[in-house]
């Protein structure tokens, strides 16, 4: 596309022409300048796009979104974002997953993410429909509605994307096939049993088996990752997952590791994560309750409210943390983690259900197994 | 982790030293007998030296003395060095001049429950205060049920912290100092944040776990009149020194008319 981009400072004229073009800010003159005054206050800037190959201008201009980005917008948006971050506990109703020892749910967690990588397409798509039945079944509807349809989204998204795109680059520069009259060899037969390595073609861009095997790949990789942990996390309390975490690395004591000291971090870290999503929404709302014009405000005027928004997040972010590292001293903790003992008080004992759920992964990691020799 | 350590003075522990600018309410508070100490500061001063300022004096020569098993309050206007002083009580700050003996073993709450509560869920952070006593599992769950009960939250105990309102978090705040089976409860401000119904839900809460226990002594930090119903005692504060300390009904009356000789000047 031989296209030439011209941007031309121009003073304003009362009525603007058509062409005129986003971005439509003001901006500040200096004062010493030989424009008049009155053209100073109505300088914009404008930008005109042309074509050489036939002199048309601004056909591409019209594709750029116009006013979609507002200070307003942005703001609002994050003041009325929910205040519960993704996969947090749900206490009821009480589902056999609750009572599952965390351990279990870890190594399930760990196999999950491990497997679709490593099995046959089908047996991908059957942990995505696993998942899936299994949310369906233990979450209330509300939470598997939201859960499933962010995550099949993304899962989406990435499937089209890269199951398009993989193929994208034309096969020419990485043939590894000399063609036939360099060989002399006959070209290879069409397949008799109808396979055909380009699937489907829609236009310009080619579906081909690469396409699904890594479109297929990312996509049940991702829904697996995110599903599974939302499954733990909305089942499991932080301080059994931090209590779970604690019993793996246990034998990391022995070469030093302050295994401790990381669980109350984890801990903390667990309690952090909803302050640190209050504090941006409440910031956020307290900008939008000041009604500012943003229309009347220059660039640098809306980056620097944005630089005070982010700045006044980390100030009182750090506040809280001087907070609640007082309110732990006031509790009687005096910073030795080893002489402060974190109770978990969660009842798990490991019984029967969490013997069939281990039996129930060694099905899954056989037939997975068992899928990239007998489905090829 | 390496965090500063408490520094505060003590008293021996039945130390008796006779009472200032008042004199105690009653020789019994509701029914109890008053023959204790359990909060006293004698002398106290507290100043600071700020980036552009030279020293802020916060506190002047305060002196009170609560006795053992009282439920006081704690008044004045933003600003007088009410807060300083609990946190002195409470060892967190350290005065520049006076000595204080705070009965121990002692709790303080802070006025922003998001402050206070550190665990993630409600169990686990109504425990976080035994951590430095080493109690068997038993012992620890039956003491956070107890305290989680006190307060009103028994069906809680497995809540998320995040999913709890605003006076739900200083409940579950004040589960964890009771948990500890403190003797001083230090109380800040807690019903800033609240409505009418939590705020007299918490103040219940706190008078309820008095009412049950001879040896609790409490200290409020509050702005609101009403609550001093409640009281055995108070403490008036303005510009960093005690100016009232005694019988409730007679710190609310007081304060009532200055309130009412203030409006009259500006009407006048």
């Amino acid at each position: 596309m031989n296209c030439n981009h011209a941007t031309f400072l121009l003073v304003s004229l009362p009525s603007p022409p058509p062409h005129v073009l986003f971005p439509k800010f003001h901006f500040s003159v200096p004062k010493k300048t030989l424009l008049t005054s009155k053209l100073k206050r109505n300088a914009i800037l404008r930008i005109k796009a042309s074509n050489d190959d036939n002199g048309q201008s601004a056909n591409w201009s019209k594709w750029i979104p116009k006013d979609t980005f507002s200070g307003d917008k942005v703001f609002r948006l994050i003041s009325s974002a929910t205040a519960s971050p993704i996969g947090q506990f749900v206490s009821s109703p009480t589902t056999f997953l609750h009572s599952i020892d965390p351990r279990v749910k870890l190594v399930w967690l760990l196999v999950l993410v491990v497997l679709p990588a490593r099995s046959h397409i089908i047996m991908r798509f059957g942990l995505v429909a696993y998942l899936t039945l299994l949310s369906i079944w233990i979450l209330p509807r509300n939470a598997w509605m939201d859960q499933l349809g962010r995550v099949y989204f993304l899962s989406a998204l990435l499937f089209i994307t890269l199951g398009l795109s993989s193929d994208g680059v034309p096969a020419l520069v990485q043939s590894r096939t000399p063609p036939s009259v360099m060989t002399g060899l006959p070209n290879l037969p069409i397949s008799l049993t109808g396979y055909s390595y380009v699937i489907s073609k829609l236009g310009p861009l080619t579906f081909t088996r690469k396409g699904l095997s890594v479109g297929s790949t990312v996509a049940c990789l991702t829904f697996t990752v995110f599903q599974s942990a939302s499954l733990c996390l909305t089942t499991t309390t932080p301080e059994q997952l931090a209590s779970a975490l604690r019993w793996f690395m246990l034998p990391l004591r022995y070469i030093g590791v302050s295994v401790s000291e990381i669980v109350l971090t984890l801990l903390l870290s667990l309690r952090f994560i909803s302050l640190v999503f209050d504090e941006v929404r409440n910031i956020a709302l307290g900008i939008v309750s000041r009604r500012v014009n943003w229309k009347q405000l220059t660039v640098m005027e809306t980056i620097d409210i944005f630089f005070n928004y982010f700045r006044r997040i980390f100030k009182n972010i750090f506040s809280h943390a001087e907070q609640i590292s007082q309110a732990m001293i006031a509790r009687g903790f005096k910073g030795n983690v080893d002489n402060h003992k974190i109770y978990f008080l969660s009842e798990s004992s490991f019984g029967m259900a969490d013997i069939a759920c281990l039996l129930n992964l060694t099905v899954v990691i056989g037939a997975s197994l068992l899928s990239e020799y007998y489905l090829v | 982790m390496n965090l500063p350590s408490l520094t505060f003075t003590r008293y021996p522990p039945h130390h008796l030293v006779s009472p200032l600018y008042s004199k105690l309410p009653k020789a019994t508070a509701r029914g109890k007998s008053v023959d204790s100490v359990a909060i006293e500061a004698r002398n106290l001063n507290f100043s600071f030296t700020a980036k552009q300022t030279k020293d802020v004096t916060v506190l002047r020569d305060c002196s009170i003395r609560i006795p053992s098993g009282q439920f006081w309050m704690l008044l004045g206007p933003n600003g007088c060095g009410k807060s300083t002083l609990l946190k002195i009580l409470a060892g967190l700050l350290i005065p520049t001049s006076g000595t204080v003996y705070v009965n121990g073993p002692k709790s303080f709450v802070f006025q922003n429950p998001d402050h206070q509560v550190v665990m993630p869920t409600v169990d686990s952070d109504v425990a976080f205060g035994l951590g430095k006593v080493n109690l068997a599992d038993d012992e620890v769950r039956s003491r956070v049920s107890q305290a989680l009960h006190a307060v009103g939250l028994s069906d809680y105990m497995k809540r998320s912290v995040q999913t709890l309102s605003g006076g739900q978090k200083q409940r579950v705040a004040i589960a964890g100092a009771l948990a500890e089976a403190c003797k001083v409860l230090l109380l800040d401000e807690l019903t800033t944040f609240l409505d009418e119904t939590d705020q007299v839900g918490v103040i219940k809460a706190v008078r309820n776990c008095l009412d049950t226990s001879e040896e609790v002594t409490a200290l409020w930090v509050t702005h609101r009149l009403e609550e001093l119903e409640y009281a055995d005692g108070a403490i008036y504060m303005e510009d960093g020194k005690v100016v009232m300390h005694g019988d409730a009904t007679r710190i609310r009356s007081f304060i009532e008319d200055r309130q009412s000789a203030y409006i009259n000047q500006i009407n006048s």
